[in-house]
């Protein structure tokens, strides 16, 4: 019996040293949202915990506390991805955090769950003007918003202005049309026993096929305000796209792709660097790999070419917003906090740290002329903020929640060969459309 | 565990394999038996050796990616041996994140959850062999159902019930319901106590010892083999835990190891090989403490042979 006690006394000691441990101590609720000195505390959530990325937020926020006499904001880091699965938990419980960073395709959704607030009631009549408006109307549900952009990007094409002057190309004058971007690529293709020394372009690195599409067609896959009942998946246009995109997977041929990609993949190993490739399509930031392992590349950088000529430099991007989730103890300490974070100040702070195509439309071009950049970066970024008014987002549709899903593998099917593009596309279309038919 | 299960699998099936051919074999197998002996040696040998070495693979490739240069974790065709070691990625991935401070964090829990694991479950576990009571069948076919409930089912209820408790932002979510028994350890223990005879536990009844007393005296000592299982099931559950920390932690200083290797998961690339550098400095304890528990670990989940 002496043992029991002893043993049950020594857990109770540890018990009780333990509980003055941090993780031990249990806050009421109510109390947690304001700090000792009285002010309003603001939960913010991020995913930005990288070497790079996490001194910058973390400057941003403490930025916005130094001016703040009422409010104190609190960075919270946590893994990327599984954020949204905690923050889904803490909703649910009521007890979730001010402001969360979130992914701007499915704000509307998050609107729709009643997951995100409706932020109609802060904003002004001309506070949408700030964001590219293609940003601005992801956020949208029935009209009302329920995220604020954030940062976002965009497809540019860089290529190799020696190798274009080798071959006889003027390095000022890049392919505009997707006819000019193929002739260019064969004449900068060198070959020799058969093996590519270098490689002029390959449409499929960097970015997906749905890329390529969107260029073709300057609209996405629904109708407009991306309403679903239109679905344009199975279209001419399509079918033909896919066609030239796995015609030059032919011309290539299956080893050289696969090599090539696994080189691009290495980041460090890109045959761009090395001119190995001379041209290839990429996010704006890809300069800032650039200018690290490769600094004396003479390189160019030009918007998406188009599909025919007037048809538009479309290009693809995505982004994240900031939100308030349903549930927040201070909607409108957290909105101030929001307002700053997508205001110009921050807004090019967070552009030029990082090299980042941001939301806010006024701080862009305050960046692209940023004195912080290198000429080569105030060029790319120039591009980009070019490059950023032909963007096109692909939300998903409320009744079409992952639609992706359903294409993506019909259209693997149709490169390993399995399908034709019309067999692939015209299953796409229908396992789409039954999609939108179960949600409706 | 993986490993032990593939191992005891290895054995039982050679024990088959030796088993069918002896009466067949019978007299041959007398006149040659040094001989077929030392053949049946070589061959377990030669069998063992290429399946450790197959279950062992994926831990080299695991070892070789974390000192290789990321341009090398990406080359194709990908190398078996590291161009050059880099010993730097090491103490570059612990100082990427507060990863002393993540250990000590992960230590707490683990041990909270190791002794309340053990000593709860132990002690349900001694009820349901060994003390009669009524409806005790229901109650534990009650307490086995549990185990057909996916943890993804009761995730959010249980979120909201420690949210209402004022837990979540401490480590109570991740403790205490280890201190309230779990199917599995119960059913595992369970079976292990029905192997001690009763007559051992009504002897000390008659000496006057209470239950307590029996199964602290009697039934931990007796079940050492199935505890070190429980042992090295809650710690390994406890130290790999990615979900329960993610959801209830949410100030950066309680965070677990397994929360501080997704630093290196992002947005556009993985570091994989400094999370690979990490990965294996935190399951560095877990394979420690297979190996000190081994013998007891084989001997208490080969349930039949456990109570001899």
């Amino acid at each position: 019996m002496k043992n029991i006690r002893i043993s049950m006394l020594l857990l109770t000691i540890l018990t009780l040293t333990l509980s003055g441990c941090a993780g031990f101590q249990t806050s009421n609720n109510e109390e947690a949202n304001v700090n000792e000195d009285g002010k309003t505390v603001v939960d913010f959530w991020s995913f930005w915990g990288s070497e790079l990325r996490r001194p910058i937020i973390d400057k941003i926020v403490a930025d916005f506390n130094e001016s703040q006499d009422e409010i104190e904001v609190r960075h919270t880091y946590s893994p990327w991805g599984d954020i949204w699965t905690k923050e889904l938990a803490a909703i649910a419980a009521g007890n979730p955090p001010d402001v969360v960073i979130n992914d701007i395709n499915a704000t509307a959704i998050r609107g729709k769950e009643n997951q995100a607030m409706n932020l109609s009631e802060f904003i002004d009549e001309d506070f949408s003007e700030k964001f590219y408006p293609e940003l601005w109307e992801a956020t949208l549900y029935e009209g009302d918003s329920y995220g604020i952009p954030f940062n976002t990007d965009t497809r540019v094409l860089f290529y190799n202005k020696d190798a274009f002057e080798e071959v006889g190309l003027d390095p000022e004058d890049p392919p505009e049309t997707w006819a000019e971007l193929e002739e260019y690529a064969t004449k900068l293709d060198v070959k020799e026993n058969g093996e590519y020394d270098r490689l002029g372009f390959y449409p499929l690195w960097g970015v997906g096929y749905d890329v390529w599409l969107l260029n073709a067609n300057g609209q996405n896959y629904f109708g407009e305000d991306n309403n679903t009942d239109t679905v344009n998946i199975n279209t001419e246009r399509n079918v033909e796209v896919l066609n030239w995109l796995k015609s030059w997977r032919e011309r290539i041929g299956e080893d050289v792709v696969n090599s090539y990609q696994a080189q691009i993949d290495s980041q460090q190993g890109n045959p761009f660097f090395s001119g190995d490739l001379a041209m290839i399509v990429q996010q704006p930031t890809f300069y800032q790999q650039i200018s690290e392992y490769a600094e004396d590349l003479n390189f160019g950088v030009v918007q998406l070419p188009e599909y025919e000529p007037g048809s538009g430099h479309t290009s693809w991007g995505g982004g994240f917003v900031a939100e308030i989730p349903e549930g927040s103890s201070d909607p409108e300490a957290a909105w101030e906090f929001i307002e700053y974070l997508t205001g110009k100040e921050a807004q090019t702070y967070w552009a030029v740290e990082n090299f980042d195509n941001i939301a806010n439309i006024e701080a862009a071009e305050a960046a692209s002329e940023s004195d912080e950049l290198t000429e080569e970066g105030q060029m790319v970024y120039q591009i980009a903020v070019e490059s950023m008014e032909d963007t096109l987002l692909t939300p998903a549709p409320v009744e079409a929640p992952g639609f992706y899903n359903y294409i993506n593998p019909q259209v693997d099917e149709f490169f390993l060969g399995q399908k034709t593009a019309e067999e692939a596309l015209a299953q796409a279309e229908e396992d789409v459309k039954n999609l939108i038919e179960e949600n409706q | 565990m993986a490993k032990t299960n593939e191992e005891t699998k290895f054995l039982d099936e050679e024990d088959k394999i030796e088993n069918r051919s002896v009466p067949n074999t019978k007299l041959r197998y007398l006149e040659h038996r040094g001989n077929r002996n030392n053949m049946w040696r070589i061959f377990n040998f030669v069998l063992l050796a290429a399946g450790s070495l197959l279950i062992l693979s994926p831990l080299w490739w695991m070892f070789a990616t974390s000192l290789k240069t990321m341009a090398e974790v990406m080359s194709y065709p990908p190398s078996f041996f590291p161009e050059s070691w880099e010993w730097t990625n090491y103490i570059r991935a612990w100082n990427a994140a507060p990863f002393t401070t993540y250990t000590i964090n992960t230590i707490t829990i683990t041990t909270f959850v190791v002794i309340g694991s053990v000593m709860a479950n132990s002690f349900i576990a001694y009820g349901f062999a060994k003390i009669p009571f009524r409806g005790k069948s229901i109650w534990f076919a009650i307490v086995l159902s549990t185990m057909m409930i996916p943890g993804f089912v009761t995730l959010i209820p249980q979120y909201i019930l420690f949210s209402n408790l004022g837990w979540v932002n401490t480590y109570y979510p991740l403790i205490v319901p280890h201190f309230f028994g779990s199917a599995f350890y119960i059913f595992l223990l369970r079976q292990f106590y029905m192997t001690i005879p009763t007559e051992l536990i009504e002897a000390a009844k008659m000496e006057g010892a209470s239950h307590f007393y029996i199964w602290w005296k009697i039934g931990l000592p007796l079940t050492k083999p199935a505890l070190a299982t429980v042992v090295i099931f809650s710690f390994n559950g406890a130290w790999n835990d990615f979900l329960g920390p993610l959801l209830y932690l949410n100030d950066e200083n309680l965070y677990t190891l397994q929360l501080g290797l997704a630093v290196f998961k992002g947005q556009l690339s993985t570091q994989w090989n400094y999370l690979m550098a990490g990965s294996l400095l935190v399951l560095l304890p877990v394979i420690l403490l297979f190996f000190f528990f081994q013998k007891y670990f084989i001997q208490g989940i080969n349930l039949s042979s456990g109570g001899k």
